[in-house]
């Protein structure tokens, strides 16, 4: 039971965040499929940021996680340029825009990875080896039944992640930015004609989502796959594409789809383990959240609303 | 220094293929109504966008209390006082009336003295204020979603109001209004004006004009005509200015001669997506050579009912009966088959294919019979022969001739060749729902002549139309919706304008 809570929390966090990071781009009226690009490149900076100074410094690679963290928000952020631009400078279609950029986040940083090992360490490996991130436990909380396996074995990205989403939840709900940009995926032509400029908040929105990205996909690094490599692409970022649909697009709602997610996959894994079952059938057992996402589809797709505005390109011209 | 508080000179203004505004050179006073009268694409906006600082002119200047100014942005006009409420309002539905008016220009207070927030309560408060004082009511804390139209143009008002303009720009205010709502707009509009603000009122209804504006500029294809003093003109000579020729107001019209009934709306009930009944239990009948008007304030269910007719909507209860035979069920095609022609609201997305050419489009509900086709194969002579005689019988004008993309026609002509199609079918029930919309005061002129041509020849007409005006005018008997339920039904003589206009807001009942 406790390794449900635990192993589900470390999952959906940092799938909450990415989460965030599209509820953002798509508030401002830009479709985000490109999260799955945005984090997997995210986590390509960040580890290769973090074997190379290990390399040059001599420094353990764990005590470079926030290092890692760092320059893995600045990879995502860097990498939606690219939608950014493409989908509100040249008024791409922003779903081909989308996919196109996730199969080159693939493509880049599967060869990137292997030419970096082969060059700077002379060995032949598609992988940047990072362990797993030191954890914490709070004594005293730990030892309540159920509550407790919250704040056991707790990754510090965890606790991360909660700061951040409450500062978004702010951003978005409270200040004039964020105002503006709600509007902006609602109405651009109410904003425009309120004499702010849509384009940079859209612009902004994206980034933010790629800043976002990149921190969920450097956790998943540091955590569950314990490396950097290609199988960082593992659907996560649509994963939180559909948590922020049966959100509707809020935060909260979507912080408890994520959980249900996170428990469904670490509930499956550990039933596939306590029945000791052979390696190909733990892989049934983590299609669960798959599924999920197929079941919830039918109850939610009609109740939700997606922002009015959102996907369409914004023409200030057009009447 | 003149004594205008506003003066544009000789701006002219090009987008691609057309001028919009050729020189043209206007001066308004400090607390005077100001009204700009002309057709639809005169170029009204367009002039008072560059006002708004939405367009900048290729030429000409602007003189803002005499000082010399380039407005290159909404903000920029909105420092120089100026504030325009849009024909299109620009508002987010999903946020309240104070989220909408704040938007751009947000009060800001610190929590903790750190993190900076909008104060919402404190702009409710103010906003609460500011309607009361220019008599707008509102509740700030509403959804815009929630509102009518009136109230959701007085949220349009209160935006340029809070922004402290001083100069307000009307474009086109009361073509979604209900006649009682316009009359208080126009009463909100003169206070404004003793106030001291001064006002430009964009409009095509000489009425209006006549009614509270001082002077009115008249623009015909991007020309100034004329500045007239209103109290020493009549609506007929501003009418004559504007369109370019003399025109008639009340269509010519003998009494109806109506004979066997065609159509029968039996306890019609229609719901829409959300299971909502938007029609509810609505009868009536229809005669050859009668037209029958559903006169209503938008959104009350009267297109439902003419979809409903058509076999664009199901019908959840009731039935509907033409020339005797239960066609509830019948597909759209059947129904066109037994004597349905069809002018739907939404010209471009419904009535033609954009991209066809106009003969194709002429023959689009006839294509797949003889003679334009045989066994299957589409002989394109006979498209084209049909075409040809359209054009010339209804006098439909393009650029070239049969072969012109239809999507490239002025909105009036592209009426046209969808109502000559729709006679073609020699149908006799005819639906037209909102068949003026968008179209100038000629074409209109044309379209209300051609209903009651069809009419005398004992057909029975099924009208749907916002424009009290156009009903009043054109229609035989009335019947008025609100909510999804007919009202009244009535012969038109026996019902005034202002009658009418009550039935529609609900206010009056059977
Ligand atoms: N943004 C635009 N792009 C191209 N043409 C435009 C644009 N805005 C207006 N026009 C054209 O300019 C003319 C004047 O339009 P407008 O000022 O809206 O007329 P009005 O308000 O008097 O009906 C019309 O022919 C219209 O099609
Ligand atoms: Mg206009």
């Amino acid at each position: 039971m406790d390794t449900i809570i635990i192993d589900g929390l470390s999952f959906a966090l940092p799938l909450f965040i990415i989460a965030i990071g599209g509820i953002y781009s798509e508030k401002s009226g830009i479709t985000n499929l490109a999260l799955e690009g945005f984090q997997g490149f995210g986590a390509f900076i960040g580890a290769m940021s973090a074997v190379l100074i290990a390399n040059a410094f001599g420094t353990d690679i764990q005590n470079l996680f926030y290092v890692a963290l760092l320059f893995a928000m600045i990879g995502g952020m860097g990498f939606s340029i690219i939608h950014a631009v493409l989908s509100i400078k040249f008024k791409a279609d922003q779903v081909i825009s989308g996919v196109v950029i996730n199969i080159l986040a693939l493509a880049l940083t599967t060869f990137l990875t292997t030419q970096i090992n082969a060059l700077v360490f002379g060995a032949a490996s598609d992988k940047f080896r990072l362990g797993v991130s030191e954890r914490f436990t709070i004594e005293g909380v730990a030892n309540i039944p159920v509550i407790g396996a919250v704040f056991t074995n707790v990754y510090p990205f965890e606790v991360i992640i909660i700061v951040i989403a409450f500062f978004a939840w702010y951003l978005l709900y409270k200040t004039k930015f964020g105002m503006r940009l709600r509007a902006s995926g609602e109405n651009p032509h109410s904003v425009d004609a309120a004499g702010v400029n849509v384009s940079k908040i859209r612009f902004s929105a994206v980034l933010i989502s790629g800043l976002l990205s990149g921190l969920g996909g450097m956790c998943f690094a540091y955590s569950i796959s314990a490396n950097f490599s290609s199988n960082i692409y593992m659907g996560y970022g649509f994963l939180a594409i559909a948590a922020l649909i049966f959100g509707n697009w809020r935060i909260l709602p979507t912080l408890a789809a994520c959980l249900l997610f996170g428990f469904a996959k670490s509930g499956g894994a550990f039933i596939a383990q306590s029945m000791a079952l052979p390696s190909s059938f733990t892989d049934l057992f983590m299609i669960l959240p798959y599924v999920l996402t197929l079941l919830l589809l039918i109850f939610f797709s009609k109740s939700n609303r997606a922002p009015r505005a959102l996907g369409e390109i914004y023409d200030k011209g057009k009447r | 220094m003149s004594d205008y508080i506003v003066e544009m000179k000789h701006i002219t203004k090009r987008f691609p293929g057309i001028v919009a505004n050729d020189d043209v050179s206007i001066g308004i006073k400090k607390g005077e109504i100001f009204a700009l009268l002309g057709e639809n694409g005169a170029g009204k906006s367009t002039l008072m966008s560059i006002l708004g600082g939405m367009y900048e002119p290729d030429e000409g200047e602007i003189y803002i209390r005499g000082e010399k100014v380039q407005i290159s942005s909404p903000n920029h006009a909105a420092k120089l006082n100026i504030g325009m409420v849009h024909q299109h309002f620009k508002l987010v539905s999903d946020y309240t009336i104070t989220e909408n008016i704040i938007l751009g220009v947000e009060p800001m207070k610190k929590f903790a003295g750190l993190f900076p927030y909008v104060d919402i309560r404190n702009a409710n408060r103010k906003i609460e204020e500011l309607s009361k004082n220019f008599g707008l009511e509102v509740d700030p804390t509403k959804k815009i979603a929630d509102l009518t139209v009136s109230m959701q143009q007085r949220v349009e008002i209160l935006k340029v109001l809070y922004r402290e303009a001083e100069i307000l720009i009307f474009d086109e205010p009361t073509a979604v209004l209900t006649p009682q709502e316009i009359e208080f707009l126009l009463g909100i509009i003169e206070g404004l004006r003793n106030g001291g603000k001064t006002i430009i009122l964009i409009t095509h209804k000489l009425e209006e004009i006549k009614k509270v504006a001082d002077r009115c500029a008249v623009l015909n294809k991007g020309n100034l005509v004329d500045v007239l003093d209103v109290k020493e003109t009549s609506t007929k000579q501003m009418a004559q200015l504007m369109v370019g020729r003399e025109v008639n107001f009340e269509s010519a019209k003998a009494p109806a001669v109506m004979k066997e009934e065609v159509l029968k709306v039996d306890h019609l009930t229609v719901k829409n997506e959300d299971g909502f009944e938007v029609v509810k239990d609505v009868s009536f009948t229809i005669h050859s050579g009668e037209i029958f008007a559903i006169a209503g304030v938008a959104d009350n269910g009267q297109v439902e009912i003419a979809d409903a007719i058509a076999g664009l909507t199901k019908v959840s209860g009731g039935k509907v009966l033409l020339q005797g035979k239960d066609i509830t069920n019948e597909s759209i095609r059947n129904r066109t088959e037994m004597g349905i022609s069809y002018i739907p609201e939404d010209r471009q997305s419904f009535g033609l294919v954009l991209d066809f050419d106009l003969s194709t489009n002429l023959a689009l509900k006839q294509y797949y019979r003889e003679p334009f086709a045989s066994k299957g194969i589409l002989s394109k002579e006979e498209f084209e022969q049909f075409g040809s005689k359209l054009i010339d019988k209804y006098d439909i004008r393009s650029g070239q001739g049969i072969k012109t993309q239809v999507r490239s026609m002025s909105g009036g002509n592209q009426q046209k060749a969808i109502i000559a199609r729709e006679i073609e079918l020699q149908s006799p029930l005819m639906i037209f729902v909102q068949p003026t919309r968008g179209v100038d005061i000629g074409a209109i002129e044309n379209i209300h002549k051609m209903m009651i041509q069809q009419r005398d020849q004992g057909k029975a007409i099924l009208l749907v139309s916002l424009e009290l005006d156009e009903i009043m005018n054109v229609a035989d008997t009335i019947g008025v919706i609100y909510n999804g339920q007919l009202q009244k039904i009535a012969s038109s003589e026996s019902l005034t304008t202002n009658e009418v206009g009550e039935y529609m807001m609900g206010a009056k009942h059977e």
